[in-house]
């Protein structure tokens, strides 16, 4: 620490963060709203549907189906509406921040010059966009990791106890129930933040954040399986192949021990596919896939690469906006 | 404190690696407490210049000083108004002028800022989005002028008022200026509208400062001369010259006293403005090419 003292007190720095939520208090409201419904339906969801559900099915297995059989379908048929509604809800969630990003955060500020206004306001542009990502990050890590915690809990009260609930694998409900949505949100923000600054349009920079997120969210799940190694399970012939989890690679081991795609015929219990195994010299079948006990590893590193992603995106809008505005160098007391 | 509110030199900005030069070679110097009008058609590079001063836009070679310093550093002193007043249109006025106190604290004159305001009988709980476009840029005067700036810089503040309110808010700012000694650059393609109150002048052509220095001045260094046809009008420099019939008239900057033979009158400034602007290649007159030449 430097013995010199600041020549500017911590009170007279620009107050910027009340300004910031007085400007996006409509953003505020409904995203308060929103995470404060699906919340609601999340713990309705957990709570009593998936008990109505869940003693629904045990009806339903308790049939003998000789003679009529009564059990409570619509209990079912809610829960499976109201999780679907609220996996949509939370998947929904890092498009709507990069949309609101891109288009009011950024876009619009830039292209009214209202953000210019604030620069010739005593505030360094470094500092505006300091505030506009931090503030907006935190409210939205918050809000989406409470709703991705909520989902998660509502999720695990539901396995193996309802026949229809969505496995862990399911690519909506494997990400709404990890921390790769929140990372994602993230990654929403900083896409936003960065169309915003360089397209400094509305409307542009929404669609190009909208894009960028549709992106990163397709990579992710082509890239999951391969961010942790997966296991190798080879089964019989005469069995179907096996391995219930995130599958990363199906096919046939030849007597070699090769990998060979599977002509998708069946097991051995055919006469016709038999006669294919032989002619391809298979000896088995084989499954390169995640089971359940994947689940955190690849999530962590999902979220890792999500975050990298993501500082580099703000790295490069923090670039971006010093060398437009010409800003003082890093390093320099700002 | 320096006595230079506003200097460039070398300075150019060129929008995209392979875009156009909206400003090239720009070299001036604007000494504290002038009333300066920049001048030149549209496109001549008077927005990219204020913008540069104001610190909005890094130049792309060159440099520039505002109050003695890097415009980034000069942010809490300069006051910039942008051509089409961007405020927030969901906040009312009080808040808009309350933005300021926040954004400024320790340096904001919540009276000169309401005063401006309340001159032009605005309802302080009136929503920015409701204002007309005079009324628009009166708050956004006001929000510049709050901040008690060193170096006001306005780009065409004037454009979209009407004549009374015109008057009204330029008796604002050079009373303003008068008060507190401010530095006001402002821009404007209509000379006559800056003539009355601006004690300096910036004339941009083409992306280069074509005239730069006391109005009073450069005023007096040129001359409108009606002469015979086919008279040698050397060794002055002549920025125009026309022949109707036996007569020829030019716009000089003497190099030495006329002959007095020569019917000879100080031009207007609006002659002297277009002059320069019909003929782009007349030699500049601003305070380097004059430190040049000597």
């Amino acid at each position: 620490m430097s013995a010199v003292p600041l020549p500017a007190p911590a009170a007279a720095r620009p107050r910027l963060a009340p300004w910031l939520l007085r400007l996006h208090r409509p953003a505020l409201y409904v995203w308060t709203a929103l995470v404060l419904l699906t919340a609601a339906a999340l713990l309705w969801l957990g709570g009593p549907l998936t008990d109505a559900a869940a003693s629904a099915w045990d009806q339903y297995g308790a049939c003998d189906w000789s003679a009529h059989c009564s059990y409570d379908q619509p209990a079912i048929l809610r829960y499976k509406d109201v999780a679907n509604y609220t996996t949509l809800a939370v998947t929904a969630v890092p498009f709507l921040v990069a949309a609101w990003a891109g288009a009011a955060l950024f876009g619009r500020e830039m292209e009214s010059g209202t953000a210019q206004l604030t620069w010739t306001q005593g505030v360094t542009p470094t500092r505006w966009l300091t505030t506009r990502l931090a503030l907006p990050a935190a409210l939205i890590t918050t809000g989406t990791s409470l709703l991705v915690l909520l989902h998660h809990l509502a999720w695990t009260a539901g396995e193996g106890r309802i026949d229809t609930a969505k496995p862990w694998y399911d690519t909506l409900t494997l990400h709404a129930n990890g921390p790769t949505t929140v990372a994602l949100a993230l990654t929403g923000l900083a896409a936003g933040a960065l169309a915003g600054l360089t397209l400094r349009r509305t409307l542009p920079a929404l669609c190009v954040s909208l894009l960028a997120v549709a992106c990163t969210r397709g990579l992710a799940d082509l890239a999951m399986p391969h961010l942790w190694p997966a296991v190798t399970r080879v089964t019989d012939l005469r069995q179907d192949p096996a391995g219930t989890g995130l599958t990363v690679d199906q096919g046939l081991v030849t007597a070699t021990g090769r990998h060979i795609a599977d002509p998708g015929c069946g097991s051995t219990l055919a006469p016709e596919c038999r006669a294919l195994y032989e002619r391809l010299d298979a000896t088995a079948f084989y499954t390169d896939y995640h089971p359940a006990s994947h689940y955190w590893p690849l999530q962590l590193t999902t979220t890792l690469a999500l975050l990298t992603l993501t500082a580099l995106l703000t790295t490069i809008g923090y670039v971006t906006l010093r060398r437009t505005t010409g800003g003082r160098r890093r390093g320099a007391a700002v | 404190m320096t006595d230079t509110a506003f200097e460039a030199a070398g300075l150019g900005k060129r929008f995209g690696r392979r875009g156009g030069w909206a400003l090239r070679d720009c070299a001036l110097r604007l000494p504290a407490g002038r009333v300066c009008a920049l001048v030149g058609p549209n496109g001549a590079g008077k927005s990219t210049l204020l913008a540069l001063a104001a610190g909005l836009l890094a130049p792309t070679e060159g440099r520039v000083t505002v109050l003695g310093t890097a415009p980034a550093a000069a942010r809490a002193r300069v006051g910039y108004v942008a051509q089409d007043k961007p405020l927030h249109p969901q906040l009312t006025i009080a808040d808009t002028l309350r933005m300021g106190a926040g954004l400024n604290p320790g340096h904001w004159d919540a009276d000169t800022a309401e005063r401006v305001v309340a001159a032009g009988d605005l309802d302080p709980k009136a929503k920015v989005r409701s204002l007309s476009g005079g009324q628009r840029t009166r708050v956004a005067l006001a929000l510049a002028l709050g901040k008690r700036p060193g170096l006001l810089l306005l780009d065409e503040p004037m454009a979209d008022l009407d004549p009374l309110a015109r008057h009204d808010l330029m008796g604002t700012l050079m009373a303003q200026a008068a008060q507190y000694g401010t530095t006001i650059v402002m821009s404007s393609h209509v000379v006559a509208e800056l003539e009355d109150s601006c004690d300096h002048l910036l004339l941009l052509g083409g992306g280069r400062v074509r005239l730069a220095g006391e109005i009073d001045d450069l005023l007096a260094a040129h001359a409108r001369v009606a002469v015979p046809a086919g008279t040698d009008l050397a060794p002055h420099t002549v920025v125009e010259s026309r022949t109707t019939g036996r007569q020829l008239t030019a716009l000089l900057r003497p190099a030495s006293p006329l002959p007095s033979d020569w019917r000879a009158t100080t031009p207007s400034l609006e002659e002297l403005v277009l002059s320069h602007l019909r003929n782009p290649d007349a030699l500049a007159l601003t305070p380097a090419h004059e430190e040049a030449a000597a």
